[in-house]
């Protein structure tokens, strides 16, 4: 090597010696112990502990398919959500837009755990704003924390409507990037407004959405903080517990690191084979 | 009956005025160029008659009728842009039938009229392309045949070469001219460029500040000019100006030299005037009756003809346009002289004196 390019790694060396003790090392440990039988010392090698156990484990299957309906639920909800509030906010009409466009960002940069504690008393059964709202329209307070199919309803609100408005400035980049004239263009071709949306706008737009649906994909797929904190724990009765819940369970609580690293292992590649699935579905075809 | 006719028109953003009252009547099948220097409101123009902008005040018609209140996809108007406004996400042949099919004509059709414009612009092997496969001027060529297959009362132009470097400009320059005389259509045309205006304009329309300063066929705006800003924008290399003094026997004083320009009337007093001159109607030497001293600053040689860069005695600047090839010495002093008759003379305020 030339003496230039070894100074140069030579002033890397303490970067890469972090960067492979606390991030590549742990990568490459925890698929290891994903093969360890770790629920007693000392740890024996034992793929069937943890892989196989995944295959036979109600609380594994349970987990899984919450985080699926989830995700099937609440990604396309919101990024739907989040086109029309994009466009909504890229009107000439609105006055105010700056404010607009910070508000519906805001929800991003709010902690979580206030975030949560707002959500909890706003679908608190007694005194929570929202059933007070509900009462007013006559329905019946509903439990929103001990009703199973409840508690998931709020957990996908939760989640939408903290992520929706970030969705939405990403894409509203998107719509500001189309260039006007070809609105113009298509004006004068007397072609409808809502034909210039079908047509040009939600084309164009297309790479976007795809990204911000990889990204929602990968954030649901590691769903942690709304069951954790909103619904105590992915309650009730485990009816909220995400793949997120489980691995913390398994890891946190129950200290079986190779059970939990198998989980994690398995999170990463649902996320991945979702977003290649999801990219290759997107992709324009000739 | 004019294709597209403009009565008073007048155009404000906020409290800017853009557009100060313009008349303009464009005959069917004319080819009518909209110039004058960036931020005239020729584009601003454009836009009122496509119905892109609303017009704050006076009438618009096309074909007789007044169209203030109709929606640009009804004024059966076709634009093509500066910018090309091509949707990147459709081939050419789908930009191109866009409009079409989603107005609902029938497939047959709307290919026909593709696969028509695409002949008559050479676009047949790019039609399965997406924009980005495209070079400047081909990617021009979709914008006019998307304007094509319209079959449109008129076609708009905004600035439409301008993207394109000088040799492809001088080429799209011809074809569009041709495509007007195959089509026989109403064109209007926005440019900067004075050479595309004389080249291509059955009429050319000089703008100026929201005013249209004159109107008329190209080589009547070069010759009898009513302004100097008219005198000055039409022409290249451009007018020469001088300062003058128009005495009341009808002469005027320029430099060492007075001579009597073609004017019907005479003040009572010495007047301050302005004297313009083409550069061509230069000659080295003193054959042409009122001589001049010029000393000679810079050549450019063309090859075909040479511009002589020069000051007179008065510090005032001088360029002589001559044919052939010339490199005399510089800083060199030589005899120009010009005939009297093609002097214009111009008041104070810019208006031609006849
Ligand atoms: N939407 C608008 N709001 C406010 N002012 C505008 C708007 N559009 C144009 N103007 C102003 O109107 C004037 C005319 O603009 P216009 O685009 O018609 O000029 P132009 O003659 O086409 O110039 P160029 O040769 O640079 O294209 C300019 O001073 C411009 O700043
Ligand atoms: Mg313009």
């Amino acid at each position: 090597m030339r003496p230039r390019t070894l100074t140069a790694y030579g002033f890397l060396t303490p970067y890469l010696l972090i960067f492979l003790a606390f991030w590549v090392w742990p990568i490459i440990s925890s698929f290891w112990m994903s093969f360890l039988n770790t629920r007693r010392l000392p740890w024996t090698f034992a793929p069937q502990a943890n892989w196989g156990r995944l295959l036979v484990d109600p609380a594994f299957a349970n987990a899984l398919k919450n985080t699926l309906i989830i995700l099937v639920v609440q990604v396309p909800v919101m990024i739907a959500l989040a086109t029309v509030l994009a466009v909504l906010l890229h009107s000439p009409l609105l006055k105010a837009r700056g404010l607009f466009r910070f508000a519906f960002f805001a929800p991003v940069v709010v902690g979580e755990v206030a975030y949560a504690a707002v959500f909890r008393l706003m679908f608190n059964y007694e005194f929570g704003i929202i059933n007070k709202l509900l009462a007013l329209i006559g329905i019946a307070p509903i439990s929103w924390t001990s009703n199973p199919t409840a508690a998931m309803a709020l957990i996908i609100i939760a989640v939408t409507w903290r992520w929706a408005g970030y969705n939405a400035i990403l894409i509203l980049a998107g719509l500001q990037s189309i260039p006007q004239d070809l609105y113009e263009a298509a004006t004068l071709d007397k072609v409808s407004k809502t034909r210039q949306f079908l047509f040009i706008t939600i084309p164009l737009l297309r790479p976007i959405i795809l990204f911000c649906i990889v990204l929602s994909i990968i954030g649901t797929m590691q769903l942690f903080t709304e069951p954790f904190l909103i619904t105590n724990r992915g309650g009730p009765g485990g009816a909220t517990e995400t793949l997120g819940m489980l691995l913390y369970r398994q890891g946190f609580l129950s200290f079986n690191f190779g059970y939990a690293s198998a989980i994690a292992y398995t999170i990463a590649a649902i996320a991945m084979a979702l977003s290649l699935l999801n990219m290759w579905a997107g992709k324009e075809r000739r | 009956m004019s294709a597209i006719e403009l009565k008073t028109v007048r155009k404000s953003f906020g409290v800017v005025d853009v557009i100060n009252g313009v008349d303009l009547a464009i005959e069917s099948g004319e080819f009518c160029v909209f110039v004058g220097p960036s931020g005239c409101g020729k584009s601003t123009l454009l836009r009122m008659i496509a119905g892109l902008e609303d017009v704050t005040g006076g009438d618009v018609f096309i074909d007789g009728k007044r169209v203030n209140a109709v929606e640009p996809g009804d004024r059966e108007l076709a634009m093509v842009f500066q910018s090309y406004a091509l949707y990147p996400h459709m081939t050419v042949e789908r930009n191109m039938g866009f409009g079409l099919s989603m107005n609902g004509m029938a497939k047959a059709e709307v290919d026909k009229r593709v696969t028509e414009a695409a002949a008559a612009l050479q676009l047949q092997p790019l039609l399965k392309r997406k924009p980005s496969q495209l070079s400047g001027g081909q990617r021009q060529r979709v914008a006019i045949g998307r304007a094509i297959v319209r079959h449109p009362k008129a076609f708009l132009f905004d600035e439409p070469l301008s993207n394109l470097d000088a040799e492809l400009r001088v080429q799209m320059r011809v074809e569009i001219t041709k495509l007007h005389r195959q089509l026989g259509a109403t064109m209007i045309y926005v440019t900067h460029d004075q050479v595309e205006a004389m080249t291509m304009a059955d009429r050319i329309v000089v703008l100026r500040g929201g005013f249209i300063e004159q109107q008329g066929r190209p080589i009547d705006l070069y010759r009898d000019p009513d302004n100097a800003f008219v005198a000055g924008f039409i022409g290249s290399p451009k007018m020469n100006f001088f300062k003058g003094t128009l005495r009341p026997d009808g002469k005027v004083g320029l430099a060492e030299s007075a001579f009597a320009p073609a004017l019907s009337s005479r003040p009572g007093d010495n007047r301050e005037v302005t004297i313009g001159l083409r550069p061509e109607h230069f000659e080295i030497g003193g054959e042409a009756s009122v001589a001049l001293t010029m000393e000679i600053d810079l050549i450019e040689n063309l090859g075909g003809n040479s511009i002589w860069h020069g000051r007179l005695s008065s510090g005032e600047k001088l360029l002589v346009e001559r044919r052939g090839y010339h490199d005399q010495g510089l800083g060199s002093s030589v005899q120009v002289s010009f005939r009297p008759d093609d002097a214009l003379i111009f008041d104070h305020d810019g208006k031609r004196l006849r």
